[in-house]
């Protein structure tokens, strides 16, 4: 995934023989070489460093092979049938305008080795066309492979950039909702004074602050969020008593379920528990947890209960409320998972509340589980480890 | 308060905005009805055949916008008048009221926008 874009190697890096013979050794000789060496494809005929002519294994075997062919030219220097000026390639040309230079000569030089030269145009090597298209045609499947994978990874950021604006619809709404829902009950209070029926206010000012809780847990959870995901989240451990953040959560969800048809119980042997975590992160999560119960409760009962085991502590939240489906179970815990169409969605809420108390859970150390009978309800098991009841850190 | 004798239908899943619009129009004049869900409103405004019908866009199930085109649908309400009243971002609500057969749309939380636009609609 790191290299994006397509590489043309340089010619240098290719050279497949370094074969070369001075101008004046004879014809004879380098045609014995040929002989004894099957794969010995061309020589470059190099004086000093400086390559001046290029013999092939095809074009030598036609000169001798010819009528009177080794009469003729077996003893004469070979510079004498070579080809003289052959294609020479800095070597650090790239392969592409290498393979273009090479395809440019006429028919018959084509498939002739190329000579490669460094700065100084000494002789470097020799690189065979065939091997150049080759390896031309390998970083072009290469550059396929990494465009397929350029354009996935576009899709993926486009799916985010999806999800996000949706998420941001959501969260305009579920902002501005209850904000709106506030100066509309704010109106009806100034109505109420303007009119003098005070004994409306009380009523009226219930909804306005139930609006405004609602209202600030919706920013809560926002803002939580970022945090957590801008790694500033801390974890301060205290000594505490869980049994009576266990309560205070439990008389909240009552508040929250206002008439709705529905007990809430806590199940725990014990009257106190002293633990050692951060009681505010506690606290959040157990909201949470409760929170989400009481939204999807419409009779029935919320029971929460703490039981201690050897090292660990679990906290479960059974309710009797909507249940979850199977296929909507694994989604549940990733952020901005309720966003759907904001539109028609099927409960309040930004959708942020288990992404925040999972990753609070991963932060103390504890783990989060559920169980849930679409239709029947919902368990959530929360595990938090147990520490030392002393705090000596 | 003198009445206008104007009937009103709000249809908004959230009972908190339904109780504010309810007291604020009626303070106006008009007589309010409320339902509580998209589910069930074509028959109720098919009974009542109100002057106005004020509608909610995000709404479970059915959105607002979805609903008004069932609405337009049926031949005995046709011409009752569709506001939408909503929290969304008021472009959107722009964009939304060119797409569909409604009247206009008004801004959750502007009270001055709620009474004058109502107003505006019913006498237009």
């Amino acid at each position: 995934m790191e290299i994006l874009q397509a590489e043309s190697p340089s010619v240098g890096k290719l050279i497949t023989s370094s074969e070369c013979a001075t101008p004046y050794t004879s014809v004879q000789r380098i045609a014995d070489n040929f002989f004894n060496s099957a794969h010995l494809d061309a020589v470059a005929l190099v004086e000093g460093r400086e390559p001046i002519g290029l013999v092939t294994r095809p074009k030598l075997l036609f000169t001798l092979f010819k009528r009177f062919g080794f009469e003729l030219y077996g003893r004469k220097p070979v510079i004498t049938i070579a080809d003289i000026e052959p294609l020479t390639i800095h070597e650090d040309e790239r392969l592409d305008v290498a393979i273009d230079k090479a395809l440019d000569r006429p028919a018959e030089d084509i498939y002739d080795e190329i000579i490669v030269v460094d700065d100084d145009g000494y002789y470097k090597g020799l690189i065979s066309v065939k091997h150049m298209v080759i390896q031309q045609s390998n970083a072009l499947a290469n550059s396929m492979v990494q465009k397929e994978i350029a354009e996935t990874r576009i899709e993926e950021l486009e799916n985010i950039e999806k999800i996000k604006s949706q998420f941001i619809a959501n969260v305009t709404h579920e902002l501005r909702s209850p904000v709106n829902a506030i100066i509309g009950l704010a109106e009806l209070m100034k109505m109420s004074c303007e009119k003098g029926y005070i004994d409306q206010v009380k009523d009226r000012l219930t909804l306005i602050m139930s609006g405004a809780t609602h209202l600030r847990a919706i920013i809560t959870n926002i803002l939580d969020l970022s945090k957590i995901e801008a790694g500033k989240m801390e974890i301060i451990y205290e000594n505490f008593d869980l049994m009576r953040i266990v309560r205070e959560v439990a008389e909240t969800t009552k508040v929250l379920l206002g008439a709705k048809p529905v007990a809430v119980t806590v199940n725990s042997e014990m009257q106190s528990l002293q633990i050692v975590s951060d009681p505010v992160k506690i606290k959040q999560i157990l909201t949470n947890l409760m929170g989400n119960a009481a939204k999807f409760t419409d009779r029935g009962k919320i029971m929460l209960s703490v039981a201690e085991s050897d090292d660990k502590l679990n906290i479960r939240v059974t309710d009797t409320g909507i249940g979850i489906r199977k296929e909507d179970m694994e989604r549940l815990f990733t952020a901005f998972s309720q966003v759907g169409d904001a539109a028609t969605k099927r409960h309040e809420g930004t959708g942020l509340g288990l992404t925040i108390t999972k990753n609070l859970l991963d932060m103390l150390g504890g783990d989060i589980a559920l169980n849930s009978e679409f239709g029947q309800g919902t368990t959530f098991e929360v595990t938090l480890p147990i520490k030392n009841n002393n705090l000596n850190a | 308060m003198k009445k206008t004798g104007k009937k009103i239908l709000v249809i908004d899943d959230d009972k908190k905005h339904l109780i504010s619009v309810k007291e604020i129009l009626e303070s106006e004049g008009h007589y309010v009805y409320t339902h509580d869900q998209a589910f069930g409103s074509t028959a109720l405004a098919k009974t009542l055949t109100p002057d106005l019908i004020l509608l909610d866009v995000n709404m479970p199930g059915l959105s607002g916008d979805g609903l008004s085109k069932i609405m337009r649908a049926h031949s005995d309400i046709r011409d009752i008048p569709i506001v939408f009243y909503s929290s969304n971002d008021e472009d959107s609500l722009r964009e939304m009221v060119r797409f569909h057969q409604v009247k206009g749309y008004i801004c959750k939380g502007d009270i001055y926008g709620l009474r004058e636009k109502v107003a505006l609609y019913l006498n237009p």
